[in-house]
Formats: C-alpha cells, sequence, structure tokens
C-alpha cells in the first residue's frame, strides 16, 4: 500500500533521532523505493549509509528495519559525505577533478594519475599542460591553474614530462595556382547553377586522436590516486554507443552524460582562427564547460574510458583513453 | 566465334567480381570514413560520426554549428544504405 508524503514525513521525524546514530547511517530523508535498480512509486524512508553491509555484518542495534510504522525504509550507499572541496584551491595532496594548468595558460582540470616507467605522473590535455604545443619539457604547473590564483613558486606543483602535438589547420591555401583553380570551378558551380562551393585547404599531414600530456609531480606525496567525488580507478575500460559515463571537473564537478556518437571526426576551435581535427573521438551531451578539459571520464564501475578536452552547448568530446596510452606509453 | 565466346567469359568473370562486391557491404564505419572529408569541407559542418536514432539502429550524424540551410540542402538523406541525421551541436571548442 502507498503511504501519502505527510504520514512518510511524520514517520521519519519520530524515527530520525533513533536511525541518524546508527553506525552506518549517514543521512535520512524521504523518497521513493528503488526496487532491483527501478524506481517504484512507493514513498519510503530513505537511509544513506556510507557502504551497503549484509544485515549479519551489522550489530542488531545498527540494522535499519524493513519498515517503520508500516512504511518501507529503502538502504542507500552515498558515501562519507563531506564538506564540499573548492576545486579552484590549493589542494595538498591534489585529487583528480581539481585546477591545474601550464604558467602560461589559464586553467584546466586535473585528470587522474598514470604510470610510465615505473613513475607516476598527472594526466590531463596538452592545452591544459603544454600549451597547445607552446611548451618545453620542465615547464612549471601550477595548482590551481593560474586564472585560479595559483603562482610561481608556491602553486609549482609538477613539471611538464610529455606531451602529444596537436596539428592545426592551416588556413585557407595561399597558393596563388590553388585558388585560381578554384575560382574556376566555383564559377562554374554558378553557372550550371549548383550550389556547390569550393574552398582551398592545405591537408594537415598526420590526424590528431589525442590533446594530451603528463607532468611529473616534484614530490609523489603532492599528488593522491582518488579523483573527487569518484573515487579510484578500477581498470580500463572501452567507451560505445551507450555507454553511461562520469567526469568530475574543475568548473562544473561531478556530472554524468552517456555517449550517443563513437567514431566521430570533428573540428575544434583553439582559439580564433585555430582549428584541429580530431579522429575517433566519443561524443556525449552536454556535460562539461570551460576549465572542465582534461578531466577523467569513468563509466559506471569505475572503469577510465577517455580524457575530456572539449565541447559545445550540447555535446562534450572525449579522446578514447586507448589512444592517449598507447600515444604516450602509460599505463594506469 | 571464338571472339564471340571470349567476350563472353569476360562478362562472366566481370560480373562475377560484381556479385563478390555486393556480397561484402561496406560497414556504416567505412562509409562515414569515405565521406566524412567531403562533408567536413561544406561551411558549417562540426563534425561527423555514428550514432544511434530514437529506434535504436546506427546512424551516421552530421553536426552543424548552427542551422545553415544551403549545406542542410546539400547534405544526402541516406548514405549507401545508411540513415543521415542532421543535429545542430554549436561550434566545438577545447576547454
Amino acid at each position: 500500500m502507498a503511504h501519502d508524503l505527510d504520514s512518510v514525513r511524520a514517520a521519519l521525524v519520530k524515527s530520525r533521532s533513533r536511525l541518524l546514530p546508527q553506525s552506518n547511517v549517514v543521512a535520512t530523508g524521504v523518497g521513493y523505493k528503488v526496487t532491483r535498480g527501478r524506481k517504484t512509486d512507493a514513498l519510503s524512508i530513505v537511509c544513506s549509509v556510507t557502504r551497503k553491509l549484509a544485515l549479519r555484518e551489522l550489530a542488531p542495534r545498527d540494522q535499519v528495519p524493513a519498515n517503520i510504522d508500516g512504511i518501507p525504509t529503502d538502504v542507500v550507499a552515498t558515501g562519507v559525505i563531506r564538506a564540499f572541496q573548492e576545486r579552484t584551491a590549493r589542494l595538498r595532496p591534489a585529487p583528480g577533478g581539481v585546477s591545474i594548468g601550464h604558467r602560461d595558460i589559464t586553467a584546466g582540470t586535473l585528470g587522474c594519475l598514470v604510470r610510465k616507467g615505473g613513475q607516476t605522473f598527472i594526466l590531463s590535455n596538452n592545452h591544459v599542460l603544454a600549451n597547445s604545443n607552446d611548451a618545453m619539457r620542465g615547464d612549471a604547473i601550477l595548482q590551481p591553474g593560474p586564472v585560479d590564483g595559483g603562482r610561481f613558486p608556491g602553486d609549482h606543483i609538477a613539471a611538464l614530462e610529455d606531451f602529444v602535438p596537436i596539428t592545426f589547420l592551416e588556413p585557407p591555401s595561399e597558393c596563388q595556382f590553388a585558388r585560381g583553380v578554384i575560382a574556376v570551378l566555383n564559377a562554374g558551380c554558378q553557372l550550371i547553377g549548383s550550389r556547390t562551393r569550393y574552398r582551398t585547404v592545405n591537408i594537415q599531414a598526420t590526424e590528431n586522436r589525442v590533446d594530451a600530456a603528463i607532468a611529473r609531480p616534484l614530490e609523489p606525496a603532492l599528488v593522491k590516486k582518488d579523483i573527487l567525488e569518484i573515487g579510484t580507478i578500477s581498470g580500463l575500460g572501452t567507451g560505445s554507443l551507450g555507454t553511461a559515463v562520469r567526469k568530475s571537473g574543475r568548473t562544473t564537478g561531478l556530472t554524468a552524460g552517456e555517449v550517443l556518437q563513437v567514431d566521430v571526426t570533428v573540428n575544434v576551435q583553439y582559439g580564433p582562427g585555430r582549428t584541429a581535427q580530431f579522429s575517433d573521438q566519443l561524443l556525449a551531451g552536454p556535460m562539461s564547460q570551460g576549465g572542465d578539459s582534461g578531466s577523467a571520464v569513468l563509466d559506471h564501475n569505475n572503469r577510465l574510458i577517455g580524457l575530456l578536452f572539449a565541447g559545445s552547448e550540447n555535446s562534450t568530446i572525449i579522446n578514447r583513453i586507448e589512444h592517449v596510452f598507447s600515444e604516450l606509453g602509460l599505463t594506469l | 566465334m571464338k571472339r564471340a565466346v571470349a567476350a563472353l567469359m569476360v562478362l562472366l568473370i566481370s560480373s562475377i567480381g560484381l556479385g563478390g562486391e555486393r556480397a561484402m557491404p561496406e560497414t556504416i564505419h567505412e562509409v562515414k570514413a569515405k565521406h566524412a572529408p567531403r562533408f567536413l569541407a561544406l561551411p558549417g559542418v562540426v563534425s561527423v560520426g555514428v550514432g544511434r536514432d530514437a529506434g535504436g539502429a546506427e546512424v551516421i550524424v552530421i553536426g552543424l554549428d548552427r542551422a545553415r540551410p544551403e549545406t542542410q540542402a546539400s547534405l544526402p538523406a541516406q548514405l549507401e544504405g545508411y540513415a543521415v541525421r542532421v543535429q545542430f551541436i554549436g561550434a566545438v571548442k577545447a576547454q
């Protein structure tokens, strides 16, 4: 039998003082009961716990009863609830999901920690750690990033180690001959009534698959494996159509989305008049803004599947982690 | 007569060749790869990828920065048997 909101609230108020002191319960509230992953239309008393345990692992006084005054309870694992951590602040050790940047940029996101040759490195984007190719090995990386008040040397956390250069599309060709040919072609199109128009472009030598870089922490103790609000990475995964994903980023924090397109070839703007084309990207719905670049993207089993680097009003573009790891020679 | 037989043989062999090609249709990813460069050269096209339609079928998705009547008019509804969808995704910027 379904109960109305008032009676459930009344039962909650009465039982709250009994539920909250239980060792595992961190919050109580009213919500629709979820049974086998599906929301039902029955209102329930929701007990948020740090983690779900079998009844036999709990002392009788720490067990949440199946119902209170005839109203069902629902136990939900939310983890430990902490005061909101400022992602743009200086944090030591710095976890994934916080502000970071090369000394000459604004700020991006510290993605996660990775391994190379037995050592630990910070993973983020080239345009966050290597100033879009305009940087040298050893350059200072600040946490928080300069726009969030990070200054050298006080906030110096790491040194640029390596990056995959981004190949930018050249502006329209300066070649006089090509421009002449195009003018003739376009005149021809106009004559035959076709709406098609051609334009000259320089072909780029290689296609980009990643916007990625790594930096070496000045001391291992300055960084930490966890990603804010996500926790630890459980392994490597692969993004495919429909994969539910999450990221933890400097600007929009913890957000979730879904892989809506794969095998995406996309033109990405890097400031006025500078564009780079990327292939084999993942496209998710809107789940990021400026400053979230470099966020690690994980599936719902906490497997790392990508590196966020770009987006529009209604899309987020993600490098496949397979390409990031192979191009930089990384492991977890 | 010999010539006619030879010509017939050539015809027969070439038709087997064509049949072989038809038996191995290209995947949606191959078709997308073949056509993406020409779409990306059109004004306003920012992306070409593979997504799903409401029914769950795989489709080629062309992303535009905004409404572009001329470009939209020149895009096909289908490519080699695969449906083509147009989406307004906006200008994509490094974040």
